[in-house]
């Protein structure tokens, strides 16, 4: 681990992010458009419908912006960071970046959402403090199936295939911690599911930390 | 390169055992009768101070049959009344009269008796809440009236083998052998796949990947299974075939991860790195499993023993009758597992040589 070299390839990557604006705009886009639609399609959104809504767009624009986070490059740039770079450098970079990706579209689209429908979250801390770790674990999951699917022509469906069930936990628990911090439901166990969440991201961090240098050889 | 590993194991002795063993579980699970127990009670309230009659009907009891029919109602173990006439109507009929006392031994609205019955073909056997009693004053002097204790009373002890008797789920308390073995036996075989997927990831050896995906297959079948007896079980004792019931969904996510294991299997064309890709999926969805199903459901209600504060498989649910059947299950499935993936790792195996010839 060399902060220096993360740093780096997390400054590289932000660089070639807007090197490429039309795909950066493309995302931002397709983010819009899809809560522009459902505001005409519902009109009036209950609060569960809002938290739904906030969480379904946030998992297929994070899969928009993350599967491509190592198809970008060609197979030699590759064969060269193989010889330069430790790969738990690589993948904390990809992995910050894929994070600070999904949570800047995070917030994209609550900044639309609350301006089309509204904002029923009362309690902020808990929302901001439960977004946080669901995204990070959402930015793990699909850093390993990006991964993963790099390697076929039709990543984007595999990805999907691959990521939806695995995000699925995540996306449970942080739907009941929006609706909780929505005062939709009462909950005196929020914490437990607070913790379920940390638990859950240190399991995945954990084996994609393991799995990363010996998959990335492929 | 690619080395065989010596997971075969040649001998026909123990893919005999196995269907041996599985078909001891599937005569003996299905042949062994049901204990006594009481499936209706008429009245179920009344009011202390009363002289009730109650039809109890029974489930395989031989009222008929038995000479010395006695029949308690039990508020505690200190505390009991005896019925003072016992009439059987049938084999599973029969009316029993007690005197309910004035008086009962602690403060309470509503007092709920269970009802005690006894007999030297059936043993005793107990219905909890089995009535109602609304109260009229209280004494706290014990043993007064009607009360008895039961240290004097000699209980009958069925003969022979049977399974307990619970009421909603019935005879399907049989299912256990087949639905809850068939979960253990899954674990066991996924568990096989990921240690022959890391050793793949450590040694690069193509055998290992053969190995790994062919218990995983077998695993995802069992899994399958598991899913489609639930689902029968669940349309017996919970009348629905699919309940929002945690333990449910987050099983049906596990198979949807393991599903998409097979689609990435299908997707690569190059034999390396499909090997490497699925060993370290099915790594990462093997970890992604363990709170899917151990530690989410165990956190919020659940129907299924084990989650959210319903006891966990043992004590009541779980006695030696049934013991002797559902351990020798769970083996005889883990075996036929284990044949199973033989098979696929032969076949897959001569396709690979032919291949690769």
């Amino acid at each position: 681990m060399h902060a220096g070299r993360i740093k780096d390839i997390f400054l590289k990557e932000i660089a070639v992010e807007f090197r490429q604006k039309y795909a950066l705009g493309g995302i931002v886009l397709f983010t819009s458009a899809l809560v522009y639609l459902i505001y005409k399609v519902f009109n009036n959104l209950t609060g569960l419908e809002w938290s739904v809504m906030l969480w379904v767009i946030t998992l297929f624009a994070g899969l928009q912006a993350t599967v491509k986070s190592f198809m970008q490059e060609r197979k030699e740039t590759y064969f060269y960071y193989y010889t330069i770079f430790d790969p738990n450098d690589l993948l904390l970079a990809k992995w910050l970046y894929n994070f600070v990706m999904i949570v800047l579209l995070f917030g994209l689209t609550l900044l639309f959402m609350s301006i089309f429908m509204g904002m029923p979250v009362k309690d902020y801390m808990l929302f901001a403090k439960g977004s946080m770790l669901g995204l990070a674990g959402l930015s793990t999951v699909f850093t390993f199936v990006s991964l993963i699917a790099a390697s076929e022509h039709s990543s984007s469906t595999l990805m999907s295939v691959l990521a939806i069930p695995l995000v699925l936990p995540i996306m449970l628990l942080m739907l009941k911690i929006t609706t909780v911090s929505a005062r939709l439901i009462q909950d005196t166990s929020v914490d437990q599911d607070i913790l379920l969440l940390v638990g859950i991201n240190a399991i995945f961090l954990g084996s994609i930390f393991l799995l990363f240098p010996v998959l990335w050889r492929a | 390169m690619t080395n065989k590993s010596s997971i075969l194991i040649n001998g026909i002795w123990w893919k005999a055992s196995g269907i041996i063993i599985f078909l001891y579980v599937l005569i003996g699970g299905m042949l062994v009768p049901l204990g006594p127990g009481v499936t209706a009670i008429t009245p179920s309230n009344a009011v202390a101070g009363d002289t009730v009659v109650l039809e109890i009907s029974g489930y395989n009891t031989h009222f008929t049959d038995a000479q010395n029919c006695n029949a308690w109602l039990k508020l505690d173990s200190n505390h009991l009344i005896k019925a003072y006439s016992i009439r059987s109507l049938s084999q599973k009929k029969l009316k029993a009269a007690f005197v309910l006392p004035d008086s009962f031994p602690s403060v309470a609205q509503v007092y709920t008796l269970s009802l005690v019955l006894d007999n030297e073909f059936d043993g005793v056997f107990i219905q909890p809440a089995a009535l109602f009693v609304s109260a009229k004053t209280v004494i706290s002097d014990a043993l007064s009236g009607e009360w008895k204790n039961n240290f004097d009373i000699v209980f009958h002890e069925r003969q022979g083998i049977f399974f307990p008797y619970r009421s909603i789920l019935n005879e399907t308390i049989r299912n256990t052998f087949f639905h809850v073995a068939l979960w253990f036996a899954m674990f066991i075989l996924l568990l096989i796949g990921v240690v022959y997927a890391i050793k793949y990831l450590r040694k690069g050896n193509y055998d290992d990947d053969i190995i790994s995906s062919s218990f995983t297959a077998v695993a995802v079948m069992y899994g399958v299974l598991g899913i489609l007896t639930g689902s029968v079980w669940a349309k017996f004792t919970w009348n629905t075939f699919w309940t929002n019931d945690v333990k449910l969904n987050m099983t049906a996510v596990a198979l949807l991860i393991y599903l998409a294991y097979f689609v990435l299997r299908g997707m690569h064309q190059d034999q390396d790195r499909r090997a490497k890709f699925s060993a370290g999926f099915s790594i990462f969805a093997f970890t992604a499993l363990i709170p899917l199903v151990f530690v989410i459901p165990r956190l919020t209600d659940s129907l299924h023993p084990g989650n959210g504060g319903n006891p966990a498989l043992g004590g009541e649910d779980l006695d030696n009758t049934l013991r002797m059947f559902f351990y020798p299950s769970i083996i005889a499935l883990t075996i036929m597992g284990l044949w199973m993936s033989q098979l696929m790792i032969r076949a897959m195996r001569i396709k690979d040589n032919i291949l690769t010839r």
